[in-house]
């Protein structure tokens, strides 16, 4: 990447944004139909009611759940990339900070879904506004789903900000290379950006803020979504490591997803000098680390069930392992636990292709470590009613499920044609200045 | 506020650059702006005294944020009046997530239209001195100076490297 000069960088990326082949529309047209059928699913339980879903009492949190806590935990690493990173000065993230960040954006939109679907009577859903009302109804500011609906739509918006700061030099650059209506609507977005000194420098100032407010809210952000479950007295809920646990587990999913994104991106766009395999190798020996968290939280949540002498919580850690929801139990922890440390050998972690398969099988594993803490903790609650109870999702909450992941990839299809993929402007910070020679 | 009118110096090598604004400032010629396709920070440093004002903006936005998050949290605590869990009506310890979220929150709204109104932005006309190789590969000086001084800021820019002088009109 260091023998790239200016010039290579704007036409590199920008030919990331040339017009579509038919690979990239059937790729569109696919994400496209699978949001329609999510769509005709959420519109069919919407006329029919709830009861289309599998979900019946005691299981009353089923996919839905499952998938807004995957969602949020996939946008983690985008934030882990684009602000912590950014604050260690890691250069090396420069390259995948903006597709990291596009990544947090969409995620945390497509997460934002699922507390809507799961209401049921969706378009009532400003009863949960904080405002004056002839029902004299307030929200309860000490409950941690109202805390989860603030931290939520927080993340929403300062990932879009922060995104959206760092592209305003790049449309600007797509801007002075464009023309027609093109550039008119670029010249819109980049707010007539001009790189004078003043501006840069109160952009870096705002940008250096963004990361460093950004960085403490998504370890908040998850650790809310972690006390929706540790501030019940439901056994296998009821933790306090809850918190550094799935804010440890979002960003092992969430590098995992990256990993995923990037590899195709940077073969189709041609980017191998721009997302070099280091970096990928960088990304996956920091999986090895979160993997390792991750295994030490399933480690300890077992042994605080022993350890404490709790009977119930005891009972419901060895259910978990050998009843109704064994095999999704192993399954997370072989994929979790076990297969990343196939990262510690350099020729898994630098080859695409294990790359590629072990991020997948890490996406799986987390999306069922969800389902593993949801399901199994309240189907073997206090009451003896509820044990072994077996939940089941219908074709709906599969329908809506595949909706969700459609849309994931679709917005991040017309972003990587729509809009800089790859950051122009922190690339070329890292390159050496033109300078004549002295 | 850039004034449209005077020279602006294109360069293709960022030591020029610097040349050029060492040899300007040395001649107490008034330096408008520099243009860069990336932040050069010495640059900055050089012509700017003061560190960003964003800051105050952030700063406004956390503390406003904090202050929101407590009252909307006791507001509505008081209106709705129900002892939850045995604990007290307005609860001191759920207040401090709310607190934090909205601090949070208004930081970075805040933090943004600080860097809106710092930089001028948005602006909806480019100036017409303005070469879109700024974003590209080349940097740019934006000098005003009277009409006699002209000849003379010329020769100072094209002696530090400037690949081409012209009217900033």
């Amino acid at each position: 990447m260091k023998d790239l000069s200016y010039t290579d960088i704007n036409q590199k990326v920008m030919g990331g944004m040339s017009p579509p082949g038919r690979v990239y529309l059937f790729f569109v047209a696919s994400c496209f139909l699978g949001i329609v059928s999510g769509a005709l699913c959420w519109a069919y339980q919407i006329a029919t009611g709830m009861g289309v879903e599998g979900i019946k009492h005691p299981m009353v949190w089923g996919t839905y759940l499952i998938n807004f806590v995957f969602w949020v935990g996939i946008a983690h690493s985008g934030t882990l990339i684009s602000a912590i990173l950014f604050l260690f000065r890691a250069s090396w993230r420069t390259p995948i900070a903006r597709s990291a960040e596009a990544m947090t954006v969409f995620a945390i939109a497509t997460a934002g879904l699922f507390p809507f679907i799961h209401l049921g009577r969706v378009w009532i859903v400003y009863w949960i506004l904080p405002y004056p009302n002839q029902r004299n109804l307030w929200p309860n500011f000490q409950s941690p789903l109202v805390f989860d609906v603030i931290a939520i739509s927080t993340y929403l918006l300062v990932s879009a900000l922060f995104w959206y700061t760092g592209l305003i030099p790049d449309l600007a650059v797509i801007r002075d290379n464009t023309r027609g209506i093109k550039h008119k609507v670029y010249k819109f977005f980049s707010l007539g950006w001009l790189g004078s000194h003043t501006q840069w420098r109160h952009h870096g100032a705002a940008y250096l803020f963004f990361a460093a407010l950004a960085t403490p809210l998504v370890i908040s952000v998850h650790s809310v979504v972690s006390w929706d479950f540790a501030l019940s007295i439901v056994p296998g809920w009821h933790s306090t490591i809850f918190a550094p646990y799935f804010v440890a587990g979002a960003i092992h999913s969430g590098l995992a997803m990256v990993i995923t994104l990037l590899i195709p991106l940077r073969r189709i766009y041609r980017f191998e000098n721009l997302i070099t395999t280091r970096i990928l190798e960088n990304l996956a020996k920091t999986i090895i680390l979160t993997s390792l968290i991750v295994s030490y939280s399933y480690g300890i949540e077992y042994f605080m069930a022993w350890y404490s002498g709790n009977m119930a919580e005891r009972d419901t850690f060895i259910w978990r392992a050998i009843g109704n929801y064994a095999p999704q139990f192993w399954i997370m922890i072989i994929c979790n636990s076990i297969v990343p440390l196939g990262f510690c050998f350099k020729k898994l972690r630098t080859n695409l292709v294990s790359l590629f398969v072990i991020c997948l099988l890490v996406n799986l594993g987390m999306w069922f470590e969800r389902y593993v803490i949801i399901l199994s903790s309240i189907a073997h609650e206090f009451d003896p009613y509820s044990w072994g109870s077996a939940y089941r999702p219908t074709w709906v909450e599969l329908g809506i499920m595949l909706g969700s992941f459609s849309l994931f990839f679709f917005l991040f299809l017309l972003f990587v044609k729509f809009l800089p993929s790859v950051s122009i402007t922190e690339v070329k910070e890292t390159l050496k200045t033109p300078a004549r020679p002295l | 506020m850039i004034n449209n009118s005077g020279l602006i110096g294109i360069f293709a090598r960022r030591n020029c650059l610097q040349a050029a604004l060492k040899a300007l400032r040395k001649n107490r010629v008034d330096i408008q702006a520099v243009y860069s396709p990336v932040p050069l920070h010495e640059v900055e440093e050089a012509l700017s005294a003061k560190p960003s004002s964003v800051r105050y903006f952030t700063l406004t936005g956390a503390l406003l944020g904090i202050v929101s998050g407590i009252f909307l949290s006791a507001y509505t605590s008081l209106q709705w009046n129900f002892i939850v869990g045995g604990k007290p009506v307005v609860s001191y310890v759920p207040m401090v997530i709310v607190a934090f979220e909205f601090c949070i929150l208004l930081a970075i709204v805040f933090n943004l239209l600080g860097m809106l109104v710092n930089s001028q932005l948005p602006r909806f006309s480019i100036p017409v001195h303005y070469d879109t190789r700024f974003t590209q590969d080349r940097f740019g000086i934006l000098v005003q100076c009277a009409e006699s001084e002209r000849a003379t800021v010329t020769t100072i820019l094209k002696a530090a490297g400037a690949e081409e002088v012209r009217h900033a009109t």
